[in-house]
């Protein structure tokens, strides 16, 4: 791949607060035109990563470059920020909130009005562009949040935990909005997210990280490949005590790639698991062991990053 | 032009924070009233002041009987008799007659509270006003155009002392009405209206005069009171200021092409008319809670001005306090500390010896000292614009600088990349 076909390249960039280390050593590029995932826990240093991509932290070490130019020689209209908390005024109207925005990045007037306009229609927010942003709901605080950062069109989007606070349905409408942000009009996307579901059905490429380290970076479909094929079953047993008995036994059928105590329960991986499970119940009942519930489930991101990280996600 | 944007959004959101608005416009109201009541009653009829008279004039010969009279000698009289209103046993003033040598190193010492020259023409210049009287009610069509004369008399004092502050408010208040006597008397012994004694043109019966007995403490006070209230808008400021970084919406502002200047001097301009909205609250409880000033509207104008140039220089403090703080309860607290200690070092509640710092009294590098000589010259001692335009000038040179201050502090540790 071409240099110029990246639009952000960090090198090497750390950052350190006193003695704690936010991000380490982070060399990652983000192509032109894509959905970029940051998937890590909370305080995994995503937030960290993305203040000193924009541009509003300065890192210890190494340097951020963005469409191949010094971070520092940025024409600021190129980034538009969705952050993680509401940043609003509460005072002003969803319209005036935008119109401000448009003048502080220098957009003519018309242009602004024009563009406003279609946000609020794209965010369903055009019969709420006279209220008082401290008498939006929740939901509509947070699109318009995402809208503050796009009245200019900037080429890169960065949104800092989008899906936070937002029910399932407006997290619909964001997904959405962020696919026709990439596909209708061509804009880079950097998300990050804690959820593994946004980051495996809206990335292309996601980079999973923590303790402020890059794990890994590929496409979802790569990293799920990564840890194999197949299925996850999660077999509960009625008396946990067992759960070392049961790995070792299930390990022996054919086809089962990984077998592993999680959570008090039995993971098994495998390909074409389905058919494998009436073996896998004979073989317990053979044993004499009672199975309380029993799931099975498609490889997710999730299971990627458990076997990264050695945790689950968290909170 | 994104400092107007900027403008139009904080003047939205002060004017539509209405609780904000109204604790922003109605603390200095607070103020003003307790030191009104606080002080209000202070020096109110009890104190007697300490005069010294120089008296240069010369006799003049009344025009209807001949008789040859010294109307400084009338006036210093008048001003020994004279009483506290309501109180006939106490006199306002112990007048002691000097040379105005002696008199200077008194008054520079503090031993005597204020000094009046009668100049040599004195008489003279009461002679005219009975003569022109005497015409204007005998013939009032007539053009008449006797030859005028205008004495000066000479009121001088440390502006810096309150003592000084209230006798001169005294005096003058006693000679307008000493004028208006002489004209009230020769025109009822001209018309004969009963009462009227007629060998006497001037009656110095001593009365109690009008007016002086609400002259109080707080009518020297209240100019430094009003500049304490513009002081303490420097903290409000600085907590609106602040705000705008906590809630984040600063570093929304910074990733655009915003700059510090249309922040601060967008900021500045809603600003700006809250000081003027403060100071016509200031002047209109002070005046409610008994303030007296001299020279009518004229100074009320001028005080206006330059409590507003003050009032901006508050809002270039407010930036350089929200440059340090880290949010608005900080910022608060800061305001707190920096605006008392300024508004002792400006001389806001009493009087500061004379430190000289490159030949200049040490807080004239403050432009509220400026704001404060201005208020106290026009408001206790009548000056007009020529009185205060050297004040006013320094005081918005002052505020230029400190305006820039405010705006390289705040760019560096607000505006610039985070490290």
């Amino acid at each position: 791949m071409e240099m110029t076909d990246y639009i952000i390249e960090t090198q090497n960039i750390t950052k350190k607060f006193d003695d704690f280390k936010a991000v380490d050593g982070l060399s990652l590029q983000v192509k032109k035109g894509e959905v970029f995932g940051f998937l890590g826990p909370n305080g995994a240093g995503k937030t960290t990563s993305i203040k000193m991509m924009v541009g509003l932290l300065k890192p210890t070490k190494g340097q951020v470059r963005i469409d191949g130019q010094d971070m520092r020689k940025l024409d600021k209209g190129i980034i538009g920020v969705c952050p993680q908390e509401l940043v609003l005024w509460d005072n002003l109207t969803c319209a005036e909130s935008l119109k401000l925005m448009g003048d502080m990045y220098q957009v003519p007037k018309a242009i602004t009005q024009e563009r406003v306009e279609k946000l609020l229609g794209d965010l369903f927010l055009t019969d709420k562009a006279d209220t008082l942003v401290k008498n939006l709901s929740g939901g509509m605080k947070r699109r318009l949040n995402l809208a503050l950062g796009l009245v200019h069109q900037p080429e890169i989007v960065v949104l800092d935990e989008p899906s936070e606070g937002l029910d399932p349905q407006s997290r619909r409408v964001l997904w959405e909005y962020i696919r026709k942000l990439r596909d209708d009009e061509g804009k880079t996307v950097i998300l990050t997210t804690h959820l593994m579901d946004e980051a495996d059905r809206l990335s292309d490429r996601v980079a999973i990280i923590d303790h402020g380290k890059l794990l890994r970076l590929d496409t979802p479909e790569n990293l799920k490949k990564e840890i194999g094929e197949g299925d996850i079953i999660e077999i509960t047993l009625s008396d946990s005590r067992k759960i070392p008995e049961v790995t070792e036994t299930l390990q022996e059928i054919e086809d089962v790639l990984s077998v592993f105590e999680e959570d008090g329960k039995v993971n098994l991986r495998g390909l074409n698991a389905l058919s494998k499970l009436p073996q896998i119940l004979e073989n317990l009942e053979k044993k004499g062991i009672n199975v309380v519930d029993i799931s099975m489930r498609h490889n997710t991101l999730e299971d990627v990053f458990i076997y990264l990280t050695g945790t689950r996600l968290r909170e | 032009m994104k400092f107007i944007s900027i403008a139009l959004k904080d003047l939205k959101e002060l004017i539509r924070d209405k609780r904000g608005l109204i604790f922003i416009l109605f603390f200095p109201l607070l103020l003003i009233v307790v030191f009104g009541f606080a002080f209000g009653g202070m020096g109110q009829s009890n104190q007697q002041y300490n005069l010294a008279i120089v008296n240069y004039d010369e006799p003049a010969t009344l025009p209807t009987s001949n008789e040859t009279i010294n109307y400084g000698n009338n006036l210093t009289q008048l001003l020994k008799d004279v009483t506290y209103q309501g109180n006939s046993s106490m006199h306002m003033f112990n007048v002691t007659i000097m040379s105005e040598s002696e008199a200077d190193i008194l008054l520079k010492n503090r031993k005597i509270d204020a000094l009046l020259i009668i100049p040599a023409n004195f008489s003279r210049s009461v002679v005219a006003l009975i003569k022109n009287t005497i015409q204007t009610t005998t013939n009032p069509l007539s053009q008449v155009n006797t030859s005028t004369v205008t004495s000066t008399l000479i009121i001088r004092g440390d502006t810096g002392y309150i003592n000084f502050g209230v006798s001169q408010g005294i005096l003058v208040g006693l000679l307008s009405e000493y004028q208006d006597q002489i004209i009230t008397s020769t025109q009822n012994a001209v018309k004969g209206t009963p009462g009227a004694s007629s060998a006497q043109y001037i009656s110095y019966d001593v009365q109690p005069m009008a007016g002086t007995k609400n002259f109080t403490n707080f009518d020297f006070l209240a100019p430094g009171i009003m500049v304490f209230a513009i002081l303490m808008l420097a903290t409000t400021v600085a907590a609106n200021l602040t705000r705008e970084v906590e809630q984040g919406t600063l570093d929304r502002l910074k990733l655009s092409k915003m700059t510090g200047f249309d922040l601060l001097f967008g900021g500045m301009l809603p600003w700006s008319l809250i000081v003027v909205a403060q100071v016509l609250i200031l002047f209109i409880v002070a005046v409610a809670v008994g303030f007296h000033w001299q020279g009518g509207i004229n100074s009320i104008v001028l005080a206006i001005f330059a409590g507003i140039i003050g009032g901006i220089a508050s809002i270039a403090l407010g930036m350089i306090i929200a440059a340090f703080a880290q949010n608005d309860r900080q910022a608060s607290n800061l305001g707190i500390l920096v605006t008392v200690p300024i508004s002792f070092i400006v001389g806001a509640f009493f009087q500061l010896p004379n430190l000289q710092v490159w030949g200049f009294q040490f807080n004239d590098f403050l432009p509220w000292t400026h704001t404060l000589n201005a208020l106290r010259a026009t408001l206790i001692y009548g000056g007009g614009w020529d009185a205060i335009s050297y004040q006013l000038a320094a005081s918005a040179l002052l505020t230029v600088i400190l305006f820039i201050i405010g705006l390289i502090l705040f760019s560096k540790s607000r505006l610039s990349v985070d490290n």
